[in-house]
């Protein structure tokens, strides 16, 4: 169990002078916690701006027949909802958690490189601003998807340039973060805190990092190939100059399934944070879940072109990258079974985090379910480019990575805050959440199977009852996120309970030994661990 | 940051090595596409 101690000079340390005054504190910001609640800010502004796109998206698809908007806005709709999904909300999500408890969580002072922190911070508003831009533009904003494959994304007019410029900033900034969590975490833990003691929230962000390090440059490289193919004369992936496209599918999902790891092994680990303290036992098989964890993301570089089957490929390329897709389940398998064993006559109870760390289990499963049936070479040509597709990845990513955040910020909020939130109204965000997630993205499994192609702003009318179902399923999604952001804001102005430092019953790990809120400096001298497994 | 665990220069220099990691890996996969495409 654990026994961080943490010094007391530490946890009140740093009280003698506090954050800037004004805007200067957030443009300037060095301070990981303030670095950490701009991400976190950020990212909820994104979640709204692509659920207003996905909004908009299920409106047009209600009913059959085109109603709202035409084809080519509903193209930039789809295009612009992943990317500011994937790379505005999901990402910096992970990263704004990251920033405010890697530090408390190894007992570090701040992360290894604030300065460096700013800038992976800063740059997001400006590419945003870029990509958003693209919108006014004439010829719309980028409308090819937002795998960008050529040559379809070289017919995009003015938007192009802006997208790649975009990607690029998008990319710098993830790659100096995940240099900052690796550095940080590698020079800056705690004295006696050896690498296996971490709590699994910071393997799972020091394995995320080095899988960020690993691809994100990979897709910079595919967007400069694109932007040199349409601007400098080269023919990388141009059939007419002797290029080859389908190599940019390669190179894509070489990054593009990675990606998929990098939104939700952060998830992992916060879910292995919530269920050890509301369950009252210590996480089943720690060290198992740093070898599945390891296990998946070494997984994830082979098993790309599981993205491509409908390409083609030789009989040898299908039976490899099926099997070794399928492979993903046994490490998979290991981290449900150690969640469950976790729960396994502890002595639960059933604050909102648990909820949704409890609806997460359920809910990704699903979500990597269909993962399996889309792995199967046969079965993936029948369900390519279906709506099954749309459901697999909407399962892993909302419910999944969503969910886990969500039962982050309800599981740290008081020691962000200092106030305990509202209990009732984040139940009921939960159960909300929880329902309409399904009445939106459960329906999406019959269209697929049914034949619905995905990206069609108009449909056959065999698929107009889910179609109808789904879209009362995104309204009603949408509408309960707002009582999200009223819990969060009540408790931010500390309408509520004080927090105590603990704030739950027992948790273990250092951010709870410091008081709640945690002051601006903490651990300005390095707790002390004891030599007990901390976390085993 | 009052006593760092780890000296700057080791922070510094695990910091560049991983930059160059990065670096190389984008323009590998460039030479790849040079190569290949």
């Amino acid at each position: 169990m654990t026994t961080a101690v943490a010094d007391g000079h530490a946890a009140h340390a740093g009280e003698h002078h506090g954050p800037q005054k004004g805007w200067r504190r957030w443009v300037f910001a060095t301070n990981h916690k303030d670095i950490g609640t701009m991400y976190l800010v950020f990212s909820l502004t994104m979640f709204f701006v692509g659920g207003t796109l996905a909004l908009l998206i299920r409106t047009e698809l209600f009913q059959p027949g085109l109603q709202f908007v035409n084809p080519a806005f509903f193209n930039q709709l789809t295009t612009m909802h992943a990317l500011i999904m994937i790379f505005g909300a999901v990402m910096p999500s992970m990263v704004g958690l990251a920033n405010w408890m890697v530090p408390l969580q190894i007992g570090a002072p701040d992360m290894a490189l604030p300065r460096m922190n700013n800038w992976s911070f800063w740059i997001l508003p400006f590419a945003f601003t870029l990509l958003l831009s693209t919108f006014f533009m004439q010829g719309g904003a980028p409308a090819g998807g937002w795998t960008m494959y050529p040559p379809l994304t070289l017919q995009m007019g003015n938007s192009f340039p802006f997208l790649i410029f975009a990607i690029h900033l998008m990319g710098i900034s993830s790659i100096m973060g995940a240099i900052n969590i690796i550095v940080t975490i590698l020079n800056l833990r705690a004295p006696d805190m050896s690498l296996l003691k971490m709590p699994m929230f910071v393997w799972s962000w020091l394995i995320t990092a080095y899988l960020l390090l690993g691809v994100m440059p990979v897709l910079a490289g595919a967007v400069t190939m694109l932007l040199t193919d349409q601007f400098f004369g080269t023919s990388f992936f141009l059939a007419a100059g002797g290029g080859d496209p389908v190599l940019y599918q390669h190179i894509f999902w070489f990054f593009g399934h990675p990606e998929v790891y990098i939104m939700i092994l952060p998830a992992f680990g916060i879910i292995s944070e919530i269920i050890p303290t509301f369950a009252r036992k210590p996480l089943f098989g720690h060290e198992s879940m740093v070898y599945a964890l390891s296990c998946i993301a070494f997984l994830s570089f082979v098993v790309w072109a599981h993205h491509m089957f409908t390409v083609g490929m030789p009989l040898t390329g299908q039976l490899f990258f099926m099997f070794a897709t399928m492979l993903i389940a046994v490490p998979t398998g290991v981290k449900i079974f150690n969640w469950t064993a976790t729960m396994w006559r502890g002595s639960m109870t059933f604050e909102t985090p648990m909820l949704f760390a409890i609806s997460f289990l359920f809910l990704f499963s699903i979500g990597g379910f269909s993962g399996l049936m889309l792995a199967i070479v046969p079965a993936d040509i029948q369900y390519h480019d279906t709506y099954f597709v749309v459901a697999h990845f909407h399962y892993v990513l909302v419910p999944g990575s969503v969910f886990a955040v969500l039962g982050a910020a309800y599981y740290w909020l008081p020691k962000w805050t200092g106030t305990m939130y509202n209990e009732t109204l984040g139940k009921l965000h939960f159960w909300l959440s929880t329902i309409f997630v399904n009445v939106l993205f459960f329906p999406m499994h019959f269209l697929g199977l049914a034949g619905m192609p995905r990206r069609i702003p108009d449909y056959s009318t065999q698929f107009a009852d889910f179609n109808a179902i789904a879209t009362i399923g995104a309204i009603g999604f949408g509408l309960s996120q707002l009582i999200f952001v009223y819990v969060v804001v009540q408790a931010v102005r500390g309408k509520g309970k004080r927090a105590t430092a603990e704030v739950w019953d027992h948790p273990k790990g250092l951010e709870w030994t410091v008081p709640s809120p945690a002051p601006h400096h903490t651990f300005e001298t390095p707790p002390r661990v004891s030599t007990e497994a901390a976390f085993t | 940051m009052t006593e760092p665990r780890s000296s700057p220069a080791r922070i510094r220099r695990t910091a560049l090595i991983l930059a160059a990691v990065a670096v190389a890996v984008y323009l590998g996969f460039i030479l790849l596409g040079a190569i290949r495409g």
